[in-house]
């Protein structure tokens, strides 16, 4: 049966669905502990260095090359590098499918803590015990992870507008309106000086750190989604004279602008509640889960009023994840529709798979760590393409034809294809060699090789080989199955 | 709180949200123009 293509009702339909894509936990969880590890002020120079000479331009590319092949991920490659390329589109959409499998977890322990701390509170407890008996419970996550998936699947059957369009308008001004709270919270907390200090102080030394740059790339790259095919597959549903640049900058600067909220409501309370500054770096350095699930509930029990804020905190957090997981099962959902599957039953086959292939990350932290390793690397790898594909195309064209089109507010001048064709190439260059090098001397040096490791070298380039092999060898069906899904499409 | 951090904090602050706020202030301005010129040239 055809199907009438959707289109987003509006411009800001499609920015608030772009800020909800971006602004994920990685915003509330990653976001803090990074800036505060890497010297504050100091991170945040290159961090927002890199949100315009990697993460822009990325977006840009994504949205502009959705638009012009109204096709997902896939289609999209086959569409601007030809189909000898299908499977670079392929290794795209598999990377990010990675890693919605396992977000669906996250999303899900989000859930849960926020209906936990709702209900019966999270105060009293052991919070280092009670985050290792409930990830090793199995049945907790796994139907938690199973809550998000289908509460996912369900908004995105409903389509663009009924379904992204409608959560993203009330989740992203919510999530907004929540990080404000907290983050006014927080600073007027006794103390919370000592946490902006360390935030926004700026050491110049620091900058001759060749850790904090990368710190600082890696952090963009992950955090506003660009490169992951995402915005790609948004942009199917962008009207055809909507403006491609304007939106690229306001959905980087809406991303940054949302961490930055997080960081001021997390280190000021990390170090206002603190017994002393060493003990408040000691929990930023507690990684994700451990800062998120054990150290932050632990302060908020300190706090007047904490169990209130604690609950706020974990809807904030929910509401993020939620809000890119969403973003991710529609990247899943469009590459079947695009090989000729209605919405309907796309949605399922996505909404089953993800459920499955999500259950051992839910069961098994192990699992969880190797495959947040192996396709968060991966990301850098999707941007790679996403530049690759418009080299291919030849950059200059590619701006000339696609982005600077009838209807943008700004026109994208000679940096963007110099930043496409130059800089993001020695960009991904160098952030991989950085995290391989990081990985053989630092993360598992005694087996760099191993490919039954969680954070080497060796399991990653096997499922990325696996994988692109794989892609490689079905290449003409890929291109075959993806072509047919155009007459059931309505394009 | 130090001098310095305030003067960073609102340098930091102020270019993300106000970057935020400028380009956010810029769409709706743009969208306006737009509605206007495609009223005039329907009528």
């Amino acid at each position: 049966m055809s199907e009438q293509r959707e289109i987003f009702s509006s411009r800001w339909a499609l920015i608030l669905a772009s800020l909800g894509m971006a602004i994920g936990a990685g915003n509330i969880w990653r976001f803090p502990r990074i800036a505060a590890e890497n010297g504050g002020g100091s991170f945040l120079i290159p961090w927002i260095v890199f949100l315009f000479l990697w993460s822009i331009p990325l977006i840009i590319a994504e949205y502009a090359m959705g638009r012009k092949s109204r096709k997902g991920v896939i289609g999209s490659f086959i569409a601007i590098m030809g189909p000898k390329f299908a499977w670079m589109g392929a290794f795209v959409a598999f990377c990010t499918m990675g890693i919605m499998f396992y977000y669906s977890v996250v999303t899900g322990w989000s859930i849960r803590y926020f209906y936990t701390s709702l209900t019966s509170g999270l105060a009293g407890l052991d919070h280092a015990a009670e985050w290792s008996r409930y990830t090793s419970s199995g049945y907790g996550p796994v139907f938690f992870h199973f809550l998000a998936m289908s509460i996912g699947a369900f908004v995105i059957h409903r389509g663009v507008r009924g379904g992204i369009e409608k959560v993203n308008k009330v989740v992203v001004p919510l999530l907004f309106l929540l990080l404000i709270i907290a983050a006014v919270r927080a600073l007027t907390l006794p103390g919370a000086a000592e946490g902006l200090n360390y935030l926004f102080s700026v050491d110049f030394e620091k900058l001759k750190d060749h850790r904090v740059w990368l710190e600082g790339l890696s952090q963009s790259a992950w955090s506003t989604g660009a490169g992951w095919g995402l915005l790609m597959t948004y942009a199917i549903y962008m009207d055809k004279k909507e403006d491609i640049v304007l939106n690229s900058v306001i959905a980087g600067f809406g991303n940054n602008a949302a961490s930055l909220l997080a960081g001021l409501a997390v280190i000021p309370t990390v170090f206002a509640l603190s017994a002393s500054a060493s003990v408040a770096m000691d929990s930023l350095g507690a990684g994700n889960t451990g800062l998120t699930f054990i150290v932050i509930p632990q302060l908020f029990e300190k706090m007047p009023g904490g169990a209130i804020f604690e609950t706020l905190f974990f809807l904030a957090l929910s509401l993020a994840a939620f809000s890119s997981l969403l973003a991710m099962i529609e990247l899943s959902t469009r590459i079947f529709m695009d090989m000729g599957m209605n919405r309907k039953k796309a949605i399922k086959v996505v909404g089953v798979t993800g459920f499955l292939l999500g259950i051992p990350s839910a069961v098994w932290l192990g699992f969880f760590n190797n495959q947040d390793w192996v396709w968060g690397i991966g990301l850098m790898v999707s941007g790679l393409f996403v530049a690759l594909a418009v080299i291919k195309y030849g950059a200059d064209k590619f701006r000339k034809e696609l982005v600077n089109v009838e209807g943008n507010d700004i026109q994208a001048g000679r940096w963007f294809s110099i930043i496409i064709k130059w800089l993001i190439p020695i960009e991904f260059a160098v952030m991989l060699g950085w995290w391989f090098w990081r990985s053989a001397t630092e993360f598992d040096p005694d087996a760099i090789w191993n490919p039954f490791h969680t954070y080497n070298i060796g399991t990653t380039l096997l499922q990325w080989g696996v994988v692109i092999t794989f892609f490689i060898v079905f290449n003409k069906m890929l291109v075959k199955m993806t072509s047919n899904g155009e007459s059931q499409d309505g394009a | 709180m130090e001098l310095n951090t305030i003067v960073t904090m609102v340098l930091f602050l102020g270019f993300v949200w106000g970057g935020f706020a400028f380009t956010l202030r810029m769409a709706v301005k743009k969208n306006e123009e737009k509605k206007r010129l495609s009223g005039e040239s329907d009528g």
